[in-house]
């Protein structure tokens, strides 16, 4: 990798978190400050010095949204290899390990390629099929002892032996459809340490063991969605919400994760995680000179490209309600879907309030007519999807979901939710529930900053997703300035049956589909 | 509390780092650590409050906890314990109506939970500090004149019902449940509540059961926040200084037993993965030998990616996701169990793996290696139990509630340094009692690799009806 010189222009932005109403005059503890390097490269920081601990917390500014069909499954397989280690970490001999990795991609294309074949040959040479799928077999046995070859060279989870060795905590990473995290925290006097394993990993990744983790990941999907009543439920319904924005897939489809390769993975690396999309966050016990000399140190010499590919598909307007059932050896359950805005629309604030008005707590709006008045439903949430803090960089949706009481039929669930949601859009919300749902702002706001890691990520998100980490504040003006009208007008506008997909569990019987 | 030191012999301090070091060579010092001292005090009627002044945000954890939960349950009344705890939050206190606390809870954004714990039952809430009136006036009220309002009682038993009507929608519900159900029998830790079980219990069960239990003399709060302690004991004494002594003692029941047949249990659902679990009961959270066990099982299984299970069932074979084993050391017996979530098709394969891995640890042991970067891990990852005000005073806490000294973390600790390579291989070869496993398989028999009866000599099929 070229070496760019390290006179990063910083820029130090003491500013002090905008969100004091909620104790007047009383000194707030944590400004932000912010750090941008040559290369684009963001880090903020904020000293908190409770305990001698810190979070470290990594955004890319690309999640599964920004896979293409083909290669889906992709974003969530990198985010895995990222726990491979790196040139250094991980290996005894790179340069070997490389090699047979170069002959395991060229055997995997024959394997692909054969598999393409397979269907012709059934087609139009039968006689040719045994031949064949034992031609498939063999390179099969070749690949597995390939990479049999090259785990000799390989240090098995040795990133996460370090890190777990220095008292790791909250070590993690998420997939996300506009952003993937990375996230570790670790006792202070460990920042260099944070330093040199996240540049490293994020300079010189190395996608070992891949074909295995390949496996893991499809594994995954079978937990998480296939078994899983819920997540299958939603699976159907985002893909039914969205017929062209890539928001369309929920989590990646089988065979597309059988199917992915390194160059897959290189090239959206390549593609998404440069400097001036990625974003760095820092709080704890740590010293804003120190995070500043670790940052030029570790991460100034990384290139400064950009070559971001952008999203452009944009969802078309829904013309009328969409309805999808999945039968499941499962008890009954709704989910319901509105499509919204995007994080930089007006309305989005107002989405975020209609949102609590509706679905945060016992005395919201659905839990008390679906749970506690009329007692049809066991649980009512509410949530928006992809959901992140400041919103999604793509128009989203607003879903609910809820299961129904036994004898309670979806349809009398769905038909209460409606009623509530025609309230919304005829009545105006009167100013002790407003003012209820601003006193939860305040309080949230202040209960975000409680422990490094719910601001780390607060800060990071909010930098990637905005490109500045003060909208995370100014949020908190807009929320508070919400009015009964905009609700009124954003519901009307919204929570309409032309702008819904509804997604109902029909229970398979016992002894059906068998 | 004394002083905390983290210290660890084999570290050595390095200073100047160079940039081409290894991250695997990286030193660090010892990290020097006093982690600040919660206040313990008792008023009259006998709530012990241990405090933790905290003045950066201007918000207060409050928790109470009561010795008791549901491990005090009965079989024919399972379920008794949850209910009075949620009834205790949706039931109304006081001059409040149910839908008033609610509103005045909301209102002001304090959040006001009330739970059963396995030997204990906990208020937990959360508030900032201009609330602290209103929060401490619901919750005193909730804990000395709670109201029972009896159509909110038939709303949660006719909610729980439904719960139960749904317990086995989720494999890996089922696959808890069964396991626990099979190792503990009927000692109340295998105890889930029944169709039959909530049917039996009566508004005056709960008003029993809440009088048995939530009593001054019978709790431990811990408080962190933005308060003096003065203002504190003031506000203790106001809201709480009039609840009557109760003098009543509450014992744990007899300790678990093993009353299971080792075989494999299989609760069949049609899906298209095996999850399964297996395991044995051993031993609890007093044993001296607990800190040698959990050494060993960090290698075995417990250390997520730098344990066995994972490495060679995930990492290397990629045949699950989730993999590892577990040992929790319960008051009342513990059990260590390892567990993994697989294509059906590769349920025999992956077993046989976890099998030989584990009897591999219990006939050669472990690696002083392995040994070392558990120890380590441990021991570099103690200062999470304090990085937070409210983290810190529920751990010092629940040691009283658990019946250990106040400075028993500080004791782990040393314990945990003290664990030797001969010691874990002792405890493994002990307490690794591989023919007592119980193996709990929730799938569906017709997709897996292997027939049932080549995995174990003794098969039992787990009755899924919901009674």
């Amino acid at each position: 990798m070229k070496q760019i010189k390290l006179t990063a222009l910083i820029v130090i932005t003491c500013f002090v978190l905008l969100f004091c109403t909620a104790w007047a005059g009383e000194k707030q503890p944590f400004p932000v400050n912010e750090i941008k390097l040559d290369n684009g490269l963001i880090v903020l920081i904020v000293e908190r010095t409770n305990a001698p601990v810190f979070t470290g917390y990594i955004c890319a500014g690309a999640g599964s949204a920004y896979e293409k069909i083909g290669n889906i499954g992709t974003a969530h397989l990198l985010e895995h290899m990222m726990f491979k280690g790196s040139e250094t970490v991980g290996t005894s001999n790179i340069g070997a390990e490389t090699e047979l990795w170069i002959k395991e991609d060229s055997v995997w294309a024959r394997i692909d390629k054969a598999n393409r074949l397979t269907r012709y040959i059934k087609m139009n040479q039968p006689e040719k099929l045994e031949e064949h799928l034992k031609y498939i077999e063999d390179l099969n046995s070749i690949l597995d002892s390939l990479a049999k070859a090259s785990s000799q060279y390989t240090i098995p989870n040795e990133f996460d032996q370090i890190y777990t060795r220095h008292g790791a905590a909250q070590f993690n990473a998420w997939t996300g459809y506009d952003i993937t995290s990375y996230h570790v925290s670790l006792p202070s006097n460990r920042l260099e340490l944070w330093f040199k394993m996240e540049s490293d990993r994020l300079k010189k990744p190395a996608f070992r063991e891949f074909f295995t983790e390949r496996d893991v990941v499809s594994e995954e999907r079978r937990q998480s969605v296939e078994n899983n009543s819920e997540s299958k439920l939603f699976e159907q319904l985002i893909a039914t919400s969205f017929l062209a924005h890539p928001y369309q897939i929920y989590w990646e489809w089988q065979s597309e994760i059988n199917n992915l390769t390194r160059q897959d993975l290189q090239r959206f690396f390549d593609t998404y995680y440069t400097p001036s999309n990625l974003t760095i966050a820092v709080v704890g016990d740590v010293k804003t000179d120190e995070v500043k000399k670790l940052a030029e140190k570790y991460f100034g010499d990384m290139s400064p490209v950009d070559n971001f590919e952008p999203i452009y598909t944009e969802e078309p307007e829904q013309l009328g309600e969409r309805r999808v059932n999945v039968s499941f050896d499962s008890s009954p359950a709704v989910y319901i879907a509105y499509h919204k805005t995007a994080f930089d629309s007006p309305d989005e604030p107002v989405f975020k309030v209609i949102g609590r008005l509706i679905g945060d707590g016992r005395t919201s709006r659905l839990y008390k007519s679906l749970v506690l008045d009329k007692q049809l439903s066991l649980n009512v949430d509410v949530a928006f999807f992809p959901g992140g803090i400041m919103g999604d960089r793509h128009a989203g949706v607003l879903n609910i979901y809820s299961e129904p009481k036994e004898g309670v039929s979806t349809a009398d669930v769905e038909a209460a939710i409606y009623e509530e949601f025609e309230k919304l859009t005829t009545e105006l919300v009167d100013e002790t529930e407003l003012t209820k749902i601003k006193n939860n702002i305040d309080a949230d706001y202040i209960w975000a900053t409680y422990n490094n890691f719910g601001l780390a990520y607060r800060l990071a998100i909010t930098q990637n997703m905005t490109r500045d980490w003060r909208n995370l504040f100014k949020l908190r003006e807009q929320l508070l300035a919400v009015t009964a009208e905009d609700i009124r007008r954003v519901a009307g506008k919204y929570l309409s049956e032309n702008n819904r997909t509804v997604a109902t569990l029909v229970p398979i019987k016992k002894g059906e589909d068998q | 509390m004394r002083t905390f030191k983290f210290i660890f012999v084999f570290i050595v301090l390095l200073s100047g780092l160079s940039f081409a070091q290894h991250p695997r060579d990286m030193k660090f010092a010892p990290l020097d650590f006093n982690p600040p001292e919660p206040v313990r005090f008792e008023i009259d009627n006998g709530i012990v409050v241990y405090f933790l002044e905290d003045h950066q945000l201007p918000v207060m954890t409050v928790s109470a906890y009561f010795h008791g939960g549901t491990v005090q349950d009965t079989k024919d009344k399972a379920g008794l314990s949850n209910i009075t705890a949620t009834l205790l939050r949706s039931g109304g206190a006081g001059p409040r109506t149910p839908d008033k606390i609610d509103s005045d809870l909301d209102f002001v954004g304090i959040s006001l939970n009330s739970s059963a714990g396995d030997e204990y039952f906990a208020v937990n809430m959360r508030l900032l500090k201009k609330d602290t009136d209103t929060g401490f006036e619901i919750l005193s009220d909730m804990l000395t004149k709670p109201v029972f309002d009896s159509s909110k009682m038939e709303l949660e038993l006719s909610n729980k019902l439904d719960e139960i009507k749904r317990q086995n929608d989720d494999p890996r519900d089922i696959g808890r449940r069964v396991y626990y159900q099979t190792v503990y029998g009927d000692h109340p830790y295998g105890l889930y509540p029944t169709l039959q079980s909530i049917n039996n219990i009566s508004r005056d069960d709960v008003i029993d059961w809440f009088k048995k239990f939530y009593n001054p003399d019978n709790c431990i709060m811990a408080i962190s926040g933005d308060m003096t302690v003065d203002e504190l004991k003031s506000t203790i004494n106001k809201y709480f200084g009039d609840w009557k002594k109760s003098n009543i003692k509450i014992e744990n029941p007899a300790p678990a037993q093993q009353t299971y047949k080792p075989g494999l249990y299989y609760a069949e659902k049609n899906i298209n993965q095996a999850n399964f679990r297996f395991g044995f009961l051993c031993m609890t959270d007093k044993n001296p030998d607990r800190f040698a066990f959990e050494v060993m099982n960090f290698a075995l299984g417990g250390g997520g990616f730098s344990s066995r299970l994972m490495q060679q069932v995930r990492t290397a074979a990629g045949l699950a996701y989730s993999v590892g084993s577990y040992f929790y050391a319960r008051p009342l017996g513990g059990t260590l169990f390892g567990y993994c979530l697989t294509k059906a098709d590769q349920l025999s394969q992956s077993l046989k793996m976890m099998m030989a891995i584990i009897t591999e640890v219990k006939e050669n042991g472990i690696t002083k290696d392995e040994m070392e970067l558990a120890k380590e891990s441990i021991i570099n990852g103690y200062v999470f139990s304090y990085d937070t005000p409210s983290g810190l005073v529920n751990a010092i806490a629940m040691l009283e509630l658990g019946g250990f000294p106040s400075d028993q973390l500080q004791k782990d600790l040393e314990q945990y340094q003290a664990v030797t390579l001969e010691k874990c291989n002792e405890v493994a070869k002990k307490y690794l009692d591989l023919d007592k496993i119980a193996l709990v398989i929730v799938g569906s028999e017709k997709e897996f690799d292997a027939p049932l009866d080549s995995l174990s000599k003794a098969v039992f099929k787990v009755p899924m009806e919901i009674k």
